[in-house]
């Protein structure tokens, strides 16, 4: 029998899962073609920043902060310096960034050793009945919401986010009309970067801290990335939505295993039959309708 | 040397003559003379050293089978796949399961065609759908690692008894143990590999895939994938089936990779997730990328060299070999994108056409030439 | 052959309603052709037709729908609705590639030869599609057909902006197609080369090869054209032999300032 709240909290989880996985990877590729393949081991600095902060005694909100700021600043050294050498040539940087992650794992295996001893997670647990589910992880999906409307709001509301809009649409006549577009590129890698170590930051609590620890959201970030869509917000959180809920089902009735096969089945089918991704079907919907209107 | 062809030479010359062609480098009297000493003392190997130590160099060579997939696959079509490990590890668990299963000397040999197989198809199912879907570049590049991570936590779950075909447990973390050796006959009647002999069979079998390859790259159908990787577009327009192209070379590099697998689950009698891992699946990147995309050769060279310095700095227990492994990765990326052996090849020939020892009229391959 | 197609020049065709019973006799002939991008209908319901050993030029303002009628004849676009008949076969469903082995060929807008290969491997890859055993001497023969004999063995990407256009060219009639579609072949070059081009193009029509020219080039376009298509927002506008269309004052307006 399935209970429809524990049904429900298990969709919440799984949609801040996949949102917050998928998020900083995808704004990085949406807007710079960019495939930034040590995003487990930015989302794994986040962790690693926070925890070393908590343990050290500093509140979580503030640790939190600190996992995102560290992040913040290996990104924009990585951008400076790497990337900005590879924009035309996608499959090169995505080795390119895949050795920095590979140097950056054990890197962290050396300083750090093999793990941390972690943080305790926050907020306890709701029960009901005879269900309880952590309250922390239900309150992520609302981060997650936060984040997605917070980058909404930043990029259609904001000086900054109409030039980097214009960055992405036409570089070329984006630059002659004043924008900086290098600047643009390296912030908005940064977001990047701040989101997927945000990510580590709020998982931190719930996870082994160890080296390794980013590749556990390496899948949903990709099948999120690859199904979402052109337009970048709106695929994650359509990502988010649909999968989270095809993960949410399997999971409570077969078992968080099968739940990850049904997600994935899912993502195969909207590769193989949405060619625009989920994101695709909504664009397609209006425009069938601003056509039918005319 | 005279471009007289007389009797010995030109016959030699005859001989290497099917082998080149602009789509590889070494094309040249010199290159081929030289590679006949490689290989006499390659072969030479296990009369000097132990048979612990010539079983060693085996794994690197079968790595090098794994890597000419990848050089094949990406160097040659354009497409970037993290999922080679993936048709390794499931040829070399099936000929695990196989061979296990049926317990005889005949059994293990027919395992060999059955894993290949089961790779290739897997190959050919993945590939179809994936160039049939209209998938290219980057998100190629993501679903094979996706299917690489997949296949990872799916084996490393396999632990406990319901996981058993036939009578053998896929094991889980702890893998599946008790694979033989590699077996050509009957009971009885039958050719085992193990130390030299396993050595051997390695090298000849890399040897007979490397000159094919050479074939098949500087072939029309080696050209089209050369163009295909160019240009997918005004290759199609030229009538070429671009799809078909890529699930050819895809399919041809999942039977590559997956009788590398064959031989490494019979060198360590062993076979277990680990091959699945992140590390590993990116190795043959790091091998084909640092060796020379675009060169077979290049691919070889480096596997050994990558692998036998990984192995040194794990013995003296350094910790430092992946951070070397991407710090190596990132510079031949950024400095040196063609690779080293094709950026020394055409150092070595500049320095031979000064000399006189090679033919100036024949023109530096297409590919070289682009790399300056 | 003939260069003037077999049409009665003194009619000015209308733009057909799109209609069963086109005339499918011809080369090619499109039927109701139309695509759409979201809001926006690129082409509209066109019935554009070729005779065999024509050569035809398309011409219009930018943002006509030229490059985008290309396309869905070639295949790399999807047409929204109508159909396409080369040589009496219904293509609308086929792959580019099939279309290609149909007979029909193409030069892209921007040159696209193969960078990194020599010129001689460039023609290789059409060449030894259609030739069994040796393609070597076809290769030569195509070469020295669009006069780039000499540069063989030169990297395409050494080659000049003229040159590559001519390889391409040649690359693309090296399939022997019946129809071939060039979008821009004289973009960015000199006079002469644009001479060397016009040259080529003619002698190829007279060898058989059924044109379509996408130009802007109106010299170029009253060297070589028999008949001249002009498309106006999707749509054919006029059509007719060229002294009748550059005479045209409407055709002038739509141009912003006539030519």
């Amino acid at each position: 029998m399935v209970n429809a709240t524990n049904l429900f909290f298990q969709f919440l989880d799984s949609f801040a899962f996949i949102v917050l996985s998928a998020i900083g990877l995808a704004i990085i590729f949406g807007m710079m073609d960019v495939i930034n393949l040590a995003h487990g081991e930015f989302i794994m600095i986040g962790a690693y920043g926070t925890t070393l902060a908590a343990n050290a005694g500093v509140p979580l909100p503030v640790a939190i902060a600190v996992g995102v700021a560290v992040t913040m600043v290996v990104g924009l050294i990585l951008e400076r310096t790497i990337i900005k050498r590879l924009y035309e040539r996608p499959l090169d940087s995505m080795v390119a960034t895949w050795a920095v992650g590979l140097a950056l794992t054990q890197g962290a295996r050396i300083v750090f050793g093999n793990s941390l001893s972690s943080i305790g997670v926050p907020f306890g647990a709701i029960t009901y009945g005879e269900f309880s589910y952590s309250m922390y992880r239900v309150l992520l999906s609302g981060v997650a919401a936060l984040v997605l409307v917070g980058a909404y709001l930043v990029f259609t509301r904001t000086e900054f986010g109409v030039r980097a809009r214009a960055t992405i649409q036409d570089a070329d006549t984006a630059q002659a009309m004043g924008v900086e577009t290098d600047r643009m590129y390296t912030a908005t890698f940064v977001i990047g970067s701040a989101l997927a170590g945000l990510t580590g930051a709020l998982y931190a609590p719930t996870m082994a801290i160890v080296p390794g620890m980013g590749s556990s959201f390496l899948v949903e970030a990709f099948v999120a990335v690859v199904t979402g869509g052109s337009s970048v917000l709106l695929g994650t959180t359509l990502a988010g939505g649909t999968l989270g809920s095809i993960n949410a089902l399997f999971s409570n009735l077969y078992g968080t295993f099968m739940g990850k096969i049904a997600l994935l089945f899912v993502a195969v089918l909207i590769l193989r039959f949405l060619p625009g991704g989920l994101s695709g079907v909504v664009t397609d919907l209006r425009e069938r309708m601003e056509r039918e209107s005319v | 040397m005279s471009g007289a062809s007389n009797g010995l030479l030109g016959l030699f010359d005859r001989l290497c003559e099917p082998f080149n062609g602009s789509n590889t480098i070494g094309n040249s009297r010199a290159f081929w003379v030289g590679a006949v000493v490689a290989l006499a003392i390659t072969f030479a190997y296990p009369l000097f050293v132990s048979a612990y130590q010539a079983g060693n160099t085996a794994l690197f060579l079968l790595y090098g089978l794994l890597a000419l997939s990848l050089s094949v696959v990406w160097g040659y079509a354009g497409v970037l796949s993290f999922g080679q490990v993936v048709f390794f590890g499931f040829a070399g668990y099936t000929f695990g399961i196989v061979s296990i299963n049926l317990g005889s000397t005949l059994g293990t040999t027919l395992a060999i065609p059955v894993a290949v197989l089961v790779a290739t198809a897997v190959a050919g199912l993945l590939g179809y759908f994936m160039f049939y879907g209209n998938v290219s570049g980057v998100f190629v590049a993501i679903i094979t690692l996706v299917v690489t991570l997949v296949m990872q936590t799916f084996m490393a779950q396999t632990a406990g008894d319901k996981w058993t075909i036939g009578e053998v447990p896929l094991g889980g973390f702890n893998g599946m143990p008790g694979i033989p050796n590699l077996a050509v006959g009957v009971e009885g009647a039958a050719l085992t590999f193990s130390g030299d002999t396993f050595y051997w069979l390695v090298l000849s079998t890399l040897v007979v895939v490397y000159f094919g390859l050479r074939v098949l790259v500087n072939s029309r159908f080696g050209y089209a994938m050369v163009a295909v990787r160019e240009d997918e577009d005004r290759v199609e327009m030229l009538g070429y089936d671009i799809r078909k192209v890529k699930l050819g070379v895809f399919t041809l590099g999942g039977a590559l990779a997956g009788f590398s697998g064959v031989l490494y689950a019979s060198w360590g009698n062993y076979i277990d997730p680990s091959v699945y891992s992140l590390t590993f699946a990116t190795m043959p990147v790091v091998w084909v990328t640092v060796g020379g995309r675009e060169s077979l050769l290049g691919g070889l060279v480096a596997t050994v060299a990558i692998e036998w310095f990984r192995q040194q700095l794990s013995v003296t227990g350094s910790e430092w070999a992946m951070v070397v492994v991407g710090v190596l990765l990132l510079t031949i990326v950024l400095a040196l994108p063609e690779g080293i052996i094709p950026y020394v090849h055409r150092k070595a020939v500049g320095v031979l056409q000064q000399r006189g020892f090679v033919d100036p009229d024949r023109p530096a391959t297409a590919t070289e030439e682009a790399a300056e | 052959m003939s260069s003037k197609s077999g049409t009665d020049p003194n009619v000015r065709r209308t733009p057909a309603v799109s209609a069963t019973g086109s005339d499918t006799s011809r080369l090619l002939q499109t039927e109701g052709l139309t695509k759409q991008f979201g809001g926006l209908t690129a082409i509209d319901g066109v019935d554009f037709g070729v005779d065999e050993g024509e050569l035809r030029c398309l011409i219009g303002p930018n943002g006509a729908g030229k490059s985008t009628l290309l396309k869905l004849i070639t295949g790399r676009l999807k047409a929204t609705s109508g159909r396409i008949y080369y040589d009496s076969v219904d293509v609308t469903d086929l792959d580019p590639h099939e279309r290609v082995r149909e007979g029909i060929g193409m030069k892209f807008q921007v040159p696209s030869v193969f960078e990194s290969l020599t010129a001689f491997e460039n023609v290789r890859l059409p060449v030894q599609r259609v030739v069994d055993g040796d393609p070597t001497e076809r290769i030569v023969e195509t070469l020295e057909r669009v006069g780039l004999a000499p540069e063989r063995d030169m990297l395409a990407s050494d080659l000049s902006h003229g040159q590559q256009q001519r390889l391409e060219i040649g690359m693309a009639a090296a399939l022997s197609p019946d129809l071939l579609m060039l979008d821009e072949p004289v973009a960015g070059l000199s006079i002469e080369e644009r001479a060397e081009v016009a040259d080529l193009v003619t002698r190829l029509n007279d060898r058989g090869i059924t044109f379509v020219v996408i130009e802007h080039d109106i010299d170029f376009v009253d060297r070589i054209a028999d008949e001249v298509t002009v498309l106006h927002q999707g749509d054919i506008f006029r059509e007719g032999p060229i002294e009748e269309i550059r005479a045209d004052d409407e055709v002038r307006r739509i141009y912003l300032g006539g030519q």
